[in-house]
């Protein structure tokens, strides 16, 4: 046993191959789960509880599950339902990419729409009830007070969402997709090589990892500017 | 419905290798959380980067490429040091369930491992102070004083921690475990249904999630009685 330089150098372009469809998996799940949370949240902080119960179902049923599992639901558990294969939707959810995505999205829905409540929840009440006084309407008051003072409380936990939803990316090699784990999979089915390989692909996760921690910082820096004291 | 007769007893048995993983998992999740976190918060600069390297590495990349590289590469391993006593054999690997087991815990472990490593911040001084003016030993000082104090903190996001853990089982079925969802292919290979049987994991698994959260409410109550209001 010999740890194959050669091969590393060899397999990393290989592998890299693969990084523009962890990023789509990733881009494309992370926005349209953001706008699912948004839409949840709603839901769950309208006050009304026949919009908030379903809510609640949602949020316990995708965040009690593995990720996994529903993953294997949607892409080879709904072909056996013939409404599906009837539907419109049959073109999206007949592809692994579409059906990872679908999966993605769900589950960081459920979430995220959990971190923005908690942000949400975090806002002063001094603050709304300002808002009351000064005659602003409920949606002007969360629209301007709550929701910009919100987003900055999630941010922390959103970024360490975002880093496990790209970690979830990895999982859609389980359905078919040649994303950089499925490349690294396959070389090493080839090879047999697995320390070689599989540490390669973990320091390039290791380095977006990184780079999402880096830039969520920035922005974390960035918001909270005003109450940062004078050095 | 219909599909799932005669598959009842084989669900049953994975769902107790899930138990089996969860509980020998979470036994090793607490060990590498205490250890690590005794490792940053200890005087030695050498302890302090190897555990800042496990956490980062360890929540830094997905679960599935961490479970492969053990299974896998204990395989390569394994075999070699075989062969150098029988040429004659081709194939060892680590059981699935061990490779599997330790895997998920070392993942998990590291997030315990900041978790504790906060907690045992949180334990206020002056209750250490207090222990040492009374000529508590330092050993005593951490079993009777150190730990009460600290898992009272550390309870609710370890509560979280190990609905990881059983959700991360669900993955070890990548490498050949007997668990529930490995029963759910076999059945489909019979059926072919695999939405209901791949439904039928997703309950039980949500089972599993709510017994847990369950149990860290009762345990919460539990470790924060003296806090209670008395009536």
């Amino acid at each position: 046993m010999s740890f194959d330089f050669a091969l590393i150098g060899d397999s990393i372009p290989k592998i890299l191959m693969g990084i523009g469809l962890t990023f789509q998996l990733l881009v494309l799940s992370a926005v349209l789960g953001l706008a699912l949370a948004i839409v949840l949240l709603l839901m769950r902080i309208s006050g009304r509880w026949y919009l908030a119960a379903p809510t609640m179902v949602y949020i316990y049923i995708f965040r009690g599950t593995p990720i996994l599992v529903q993953i294997f639901i949607i892409y080879y558990g709904l072909p056996q339902l013939e409404f599906v294969r009837d539907s419109i939707f049959w073109p999206i959810l007949r592809e692994a990419f579409g059906c990872a995505i679908l999966a993605l999205t769900l589950n960081t829905g459920a979430y995220v729409s959990e971190i923005l409540r908690g942000g949400v929840l975090g806002v002063d009440r001094g603050l709304k009830e300002a808002g009351a006084a000064l005659g602003l309407s409920a949606t002007h008051r969360f629209i301007y007070i709550t929701s910009p003072i919100a987003i900055r409380l999630a941010l922390p936990a959103y970024s360490n969402d975002v880093i496990s939803l790209m970690k979830s990316t990895a999982l859609a090699s389980t359905i078919t997709l040649l994303d950089m784990m499925g490349i690294a999979r396959t070389i090493v089915a080839e090879t047999y090589a697995p320390y070689e390989i599989f540490i390669s692909v973990m320091v390039i996760y290791l380095i977006i990892t990184w780079i999402i921690q880096r830039s969520f910082g920035w922005m974390e820096k960035r918001m909270s500017r005003h109450v940062r004291s004078e050095a | 419905m219909d599909a799932l007769t005669g598959w009842w007893d084989d669900f049953f048995w994975g769902s107790l290798v899930v138990v089996q993983v969860f509980v020998i998992a979470l036994i090793m999740t607490v060990l590498f959380g205490l250890i690590g976190a005794a490792a940053k918060l200890s005087k030695s600069r050498a302890a302090k980067s190897i555990a800042n390297g496990y956490t980062i590495v360890f929540r830094g990349t997905p679960e599935i490429l961490v479970l492969l590289l053990f299974y896998f590469g204990s395989a390569v391993t394994l075999t070699a040091i075989a062969q150098v006593f029988d040429p004659e054999i081709k194939f060892v690997d680590l059981p699935p369930f061990w490779a599997g087991s330790l895997a998920i815990a070392l993942i998990v472990g590291s997030y315990a491992t900041e978790t504790f490593r906060g907690a045992f911040l949180g334990v206020d001084p002056g209750q250490i102070e207090a222990a040492r003016a009374l000529g508590v030993s330092n050993l005593q000082t951490f079993i009777f004083v150190r730990i009460p104090a600290m898992w009272r903190l550390a309870l609710p996001p370890f509560g979280n921690h190990m609905l990881s853990l059983i959700k991360d089982t669900a993955l070890i079925a990548i490498i050949g475990l007997e668990e529930t969802l490995f029963v759910a292919e076999q059945a489909i290979g019979y059926t072919a249904k695999p939405f209901t049987m791949y439904i039928l994991v997703g309950v039980i698994y949500l089972g599993f999630s709510t017994i847990i959260t369950l149990s860290v409410m009762v345990l919460e109550k539990y470790a924060n009685r003296h806090l209670e209001i008395a009536r």
